[in-house]
């Protein structure tokens, strides 16, 4: 394989779909790594999006009860940017409150707006969506 | 999935020092938790917490942290972070958190030699 079919293209999209549950959000950085470096992001932004997802996974999960749901991430590299959009399916709400539950949706959301161009969280219908775009180079949308 | 993570008290220390390494995230954190209670709970004050072999951390290990924080402080003493990894330290930063915690770069600075 040569680097140029290494490399993913504007428009190219990822998906990966897995049970909700805590200790599997390792496979969601895992994948972020292996896509953005393929988008041509450098090492250092690779490391910033990588938490990133791991945090945006966390506020999809937070306040429900994924024991029975799934998590969705959808990767799309969007020109020099790339958009993740997790979804959060089949989950009900939680009966009680994760542990330091407030405190780490807010150090999520502090990462997160360090971290990435933009992102946001909506609930539809029972279903949790929360998402960022984060641009090459830094360059701000 | 969390191979890499490892906790473990070194016996005899004093302040007490709680050594982590790997990643520390929602699956994980869980024991940094109990590890910290436990040592807080048996009237420890003061705690040092190595940080140095850790890969990653997280927005829950960062949690963990700050609730650590406010029961030493009830006690009257404080938790002593040690952290090189730029990449670590940086999640310290963009939280704000270097102004909370006491932060050092080595065991000896943290007054844990």
């Amino acid at each position: 394989m040569t680097e140029t079919a290494d490399r993913l293209e504007n428009g190219d999209r990822i998906e990966l779909k897995f049970p909700a549950r805590g200790d599997l959000i390792v496979l969601a950085r895992l994948v972020t790594s292996a896509i953005s470096a393929r988008a041509g992001f450098d090492i250092e932004e690779l490391e910033d999006l990588r938490l990133a997802v791991g945090e945006l996974c966390l506020l999809t999960l937070q306040g429900s009860d994924a024991q029975q749901g799934d998590l969705r991430l959808e990767l799309s590299v969007l020109g020099d940017a790339i958009g993740v959009d997790c979804t959060l399916e089949r989950a009900g709400m939680a009966t009680a409150p994760a542990p330091d539950g407030d405190e780490v949706a807010r150090l999520s959301e502090q990462i997160l707006d360090a971290l990435v161009d933009a992102h946001g969280r909506e609930v539809h219908d029972g279903s949790v969506h929360a998402w960022l775009r984060k641009h090459r180079g830094g360059h701000a949308e | 999935m969390d191979q890499d993570f490892h906790i473990e008290e070194q016996a005899g220390s004093s302040p007490p020092v709680i050594t982590v390494s790997g990643e520390i995230d929602v699956a994980t954190a869980p024991q940094l938790r109990e590890c910290l209670h436990g040592v807080i709970a048996q009237g420890e004050a003061t705690v040092v917490l190595d940080l140095l072999g850790v890969t990653f951390l997280d927005s829950t290990a960062l949690g963990v942290l700050v609730g650590a924080l406010k029961r030493c402080r009830e006690l009257g003493g404080e938790l002593h972070v040690v952290v090189a990894d730029p990449r670590i330290v940086k999640i310290f930063e963009i939280t704000g958190l270097t102004s909370v915690f006491t932060i050092a770069d080595s065991l000896e600075s943290a007054g844990a030699a």
